[in-house]
């Protein structure tokens, strides 16, 4: 937790007009523990990092400079999401999110490659995925029920 | 299993991108899904101990920054632990457009800022100092709650 030697390589910033406002809501929505927010005294939160399950995202805002905007002033458009992998607890974290205001884009439902996903959108319109793997599949079967060409 | 998240981004010509990212980052293509007319339907690239999604803009809300005048919702940070100033030449080089060249912070870390060909956001940092809390704050003039 919190160890900055122990940072995963990759982590997603995610803009919001109101940064605070979003961190309370990343932790009763998704579980998410603030490990470091960093203020910049007039309300706005220049650095921070959300853990989860051993990944983080760093939650900053409002936007400045740079083309930095939240969907929540982008008619709810975005320009990336971020994917959570869960290794138990798919339905029980959809449920915990919903309660909490989350937009449920796609149920909880088992996809033809194996995992059971959900997606849903954030108190300002980011998107986000979940996923679990319930039936571990070859590439061979994948390319069967997915009708894709996998290449790996 | 990967240690962090995965960013999916959305591009015009996913194609493109992959080769760029590995190009450019040194990232590496792990497993790539194409439909029947070889669109990109779903890709992961690895990188350290994390990985990205690259994918097509696949819906009128998930767009690519080139498509959106260069607005940018959301970053990806890449944390590395060794030469930030050559993985910057590498990008440079790649022709990524350099918002802010390598630059030691005052929390310690040095770090370079850059767009993609599409307008996506990349920051990239090295740790080359160790800094406490209290140094951070009297530097920055900044309330920080935490520390890593």
């Amino acid at each position: 937790m919190g160890d900055r030697a122990r940072l995963p390589t990759i982590g997603p910033l995610l803009w919001y007009q109101d940064a605070m406002g979003a961190i309370a809501w990343l932790e009763r929505a998704f579980g998410f523990e603030a490990g470091m927010v960093v203020e910049d005294g007039q309300g706005g939160v220049i650095h921070s990092e959300l853990w989860l399950l051993g990944g983080y995202v760093m939650v900053v805002g409002p936007p400045v400079g740079d083309g930095a905007v939240s969907p929540a002033t982008f008619g709810g458009r975005s320009t990336q999401s971020v994917h959570v992998q869960l290794q138990s607890g798919l339905d029980e974290l959809c449920a915990r999110a919903r309660a909490a205001g989350a937009k449920i884009e796609r149920e909880p439902a088992d996809q033809p490659y194996g995992d059971r996903v959900f997606t849903c959108r954030d108190v300002e319109d980011h998107p986000w995925s979940f996923g679990q793997t319930v039936e571990k599949l070859s590439v061979a079967q994948m390319e069967q029920a997915t009708g894709h060409k996998i290449k790996v | 299993m990967s240690a962090g998240f995965r960013s999916a981004l959305f591009y015009q010509d996913p194609k493109a991108a992959l080769a760029w990212l590995e190009e450019a980052f040194g990232f590496e293509l792990v497993m790539l899904l194409e439909d029947a007319d070889g669109n990109v339907a779903h890709s992961q690239m690895e990188f350290g101990d994390s990985y990205v999604m690259i994918g097509q803009e696949w819906s009128a809300d998930h767009k690519s920054p080139k498509s959106v005048g260069g607005k940018n919702t959301q970053t990806v940070h890449v944390q590395i632990d060794s030469d930030v100033d050559a993985h910057f030449a590498r990008a440079k080089a790649a022709g990524a457009e350099i918002m802010a060249e390598p630059e030691t912070q005052f929390y310690g870390d040095r770090t370079y800022r850059c767009r993609d060909p599409e307008g996506h956001i990349w920051t990239v940092s090295q740790t080359v100092a160790s800094v406490s809390r209290e140094e951070a704050e009297a530097a920055s003039g900044l309330k920080i709650t935490g520390w890593r």
